[in-house]
């Protein structure tokens, strides 16, 4: 917001910065600049100091106090530098003296510019962004798991792609996060999208951002991901189920890496490293149609193959240890061990859902565990249902089966069964007869 | 000043106008430029006078708002688009000089020589070199004219040069970004 009483400054300021794809907001006064500051955020004001009633010290002042996160810029004119001095004490990131050369405007912004991206990585280091997890937090000690810890540390030192498949609760993400770690930007953002959970429309929006006016409801211009992750790492998890038309779109900003905003026609440049995950089989994808072959070769410069939980089965009894300790810290709940019968168990488990059902496995016996120790009861809500206890293949079987159920459900009355299977009772009878079917279920199945 | 009006309506020409004294070979040049860079008919017309109101006493440049703002109520309507040549200096009252003037998607563009004929370290660059900044100063401020804003790539002729050895070092060339916008802005119908 340029803030100068004088109009032909405000609107000399408003073309340049214009044409520079800057948005820009003019205020007469002091008054008029707080009252916009009410209503909408600013990063930047150019302040004149000599204006009448509220002078730019003043409006300085009542900013910082306000909105210490604005940056405001005094402009001057010869002959007032003790104000100027004033006001970098006060807290003004700098000042101008006017008129000044087209150059100094340039670098100064430029300067802004470095300026607030340092601060984004400072708010991110501070946990607004995503809170970035240490390399050391993946656990696993197989064979396979090592071979990724060594790949892991190979890949982070360059800027290619890297895909990491492996099905759902892996720990991709985890891997993910430990490459961006481990590698030259990991001062910088990391921003992880899972782009089977965003419509297309929205992810394009989000990713490339939009200048006011782009559709409806693009009430200001917002930066995408691809802005925001600001020479960090973009992790683009379920990357099977983005739409052909977005992969068209990806691909072209992996090779110009410059994204051009919704609604907009003016290029910007991005610095990202690209991480993508899926749980599908792309070449599959590819096969049908349905994945773009030009694009899987570009997000698949390095693969990095995650192996399912049931095929390292000798880490089951450090991660159940590990989110064991994780969530009694959690919880404050004492429970001191997994008895052996118990990790037995756990280790024979398939864990369809991988890591992550361990973890929420854990959770829930921590959780409700009476004890101190978790035991194999702690765990019943894993077991598959007894083999005995399923109808086989047959017809027969199964009609054998539903029957016993029904029965069951109407306390073996064989009226009311007879009525809920639609049958009458002489044929209920004749079949409890062929099945050789009792109440107490001994030969029921 | 009489009413200079195009045979040709149809068609979208750009017209240069070298005012004052500004040397009409720098008009030629931005035009041959602007002709063979964006496909665009180009008319070099005869040099017109100074709008004397856009003199500023105190700081003895000329105001390029106050020009652009003469220059659009000249009867040139049947013009696309303006670039007027000058060989004073000019400025905007924020900055202490100008190379080249004009409004987002606006009509008229300036284009001033004075400080192109004057290296950094003050010596004078050849009569070929002034007129390759002319015709880059010109390119780029046509590029406002058609709506494009300041490119972040320094081999883009959208680039904002600040000094005469930024402009020496951008490309006579747009970016493939920019030229799409070019190409987009002058696929737009255009009616006089």
């Amino acid at each position: 917001m340029i803030v100068d009483d004088e109009r032909i400054i405000r609107e000399s300021f408003f073309h340049w910065f214009q044409k520079s794809g800057h948005r820009v907001a003019t205020a007469a006064s002091g008054d008029e600049a707080l009252a916009k500051l009410g209503e909408t955020p600013f990063d930047l004001l150019f302040v004149d100091i000599k204006m009448p009633s509220m002078d730019g010290i003043e409006l300085l002042a009542a900013v910082k106090e306000t909105y210490p996160e604005t940056m405001v810029i005094i402009i001057t004119a010869y002959g007032s530098i003790e104000s100027a001095v004033q006001a970098m004490k006060i807290g003004a990131t700098d000042y101008l003296l006017k008129p000044f050369k087209p150059d100094q405007l340039s670098l100064l912004m430029e300067k802004v510019i470095q300026q607030q991206k340092r601060q984004s990585e400072f708010d991110y280091l501070k946990g607004r962004l995503e809170k970035i997890t240490r390399f050391d937090n993946i656990i696993g000690q197989s064979a396979a798991m090592t071979a990724i810890f060594d790949m892991i540390t190979e890949v982070a030192g360059t800027d290619a792609s890297v895909l990491l498949a492996g099905e759902t609760g892996t720990g991709k993400e985890l891997i993910a996060k430990a490459i961006h770690a481990k590698s030259p930007r990991a001062n910088l953002p990391y921003i992880a999208i899972n782009c089977g959970a965003i419509p297309d429309t929205l992810l394009e929006s989000e990713l490339f951002g939009h200048q006011k006016g782009a559709f409806t409801g693009a009430m200001q211009t917002c930066k995408g991901f691809f802005e925001v992750v600001n020479g960090g790492t973009l992790f683009l998890d379920e990357v099977g189920e983005i739409s052909p038309k977005m992969q068209v779109d990806l691909l072209r900003v992996l090779e110009e890496k410059k994204i051009i905003r919704v609604g907009s026609r003016q290029p910007v440049a991005v610095d990202f490293r690209l991480i993508t995950a899926t749980s599908r089989d792309l070449e599959a994808q590819i096969s049908a149609g349905d994945f773009r072959e030009d694009f899987y070769y570009r997000i698949n410069v390095i693969q990095i193959e995650i192996p399912a939980l049931r095929q390292r089965r000798e880490d089951i009894k450090l991660l159940a240890e590990h989110f064991l300790k994780k969530f009694c810290d959690e919880t404050t709940k004492r429970v001191d061990r997994i008895s052996p019968q118990t990790l037995k168990l756990l280790e024979a488990y398939d864990w369809p859902g991988n890591v992550r059902e361990l973890e929420n496995a854990i959770e829930r016996a921590v959780v409700l565990s009476k004890s101190r120790i978790l035991n194999e009861s702690d765990f019943a809500f894993l077991r598959p249902p007894p083999a005995a206890s399923l109808p086989g293949p047959s017809l027969r079987e199964m009609e054998k089966y539903h029957i016993c159920t029904i029965l069951d459900r109407h306390g073996w009355n064989v009226t009311q069964a007879a009525k809920a299977l639609e049958i009458n009772r002489v044929t209920l009878h004749k079949k409890i007869r062929r099945y050789q079917l009792k109440p107490d279920g001994a030969a029921k199945r | 000043m009489t009413e200079t009006m195009h045979p040709n309506q149809a068609a979208p020409v750009v017209a240069v106008v070298p005012f004052g004294s500004a040397p009409l070979i720098a008009a030629k040049v931005i035009a041959a430029h602007v002709s063979g860079y964006l496909n665009l008919a180009v008319e070099t017309l005869p040099p017109m006078d100074i709008p004397p109101d856009a003199l500023d006493q105190g700081r003895l440049q000329h105001n390029a708002a106050s020009l652009i703002q003469a220059i659009e109520a000249m009867p040139l309507k049947d013009y696309f688009k303006i670039i007027a040549l000058f060989n004073v200096d000019l400025f905007i009252p924020l900055l202490t000089h100008v190379f080249g003037e004009a409004r987002q998607n606006g009509r008229v563009a300036l284009v001033s020589i004075f400080r192109l004929e004057t290296h950094v370290d003050g010596s004078s660059p050849s009569s070929e070199r002034v007129l390759e900044r002319a015709a880059k100063i010109g390119l780029h401020e046509l590029g406002h004219l058609l709506n494009l804003l300041h490119c972040d790539d320094d081999r883009c002729l959208m680039y904002f040069s600040g000094g005469v050895d930024t402009l020496d070092r951008t490309a006579f060339n747009f970016c493939r970004y920019c030229r799409t916008a070019l190409r987009r802005a002058l696929a737009k119908p255009w009616h006089p």
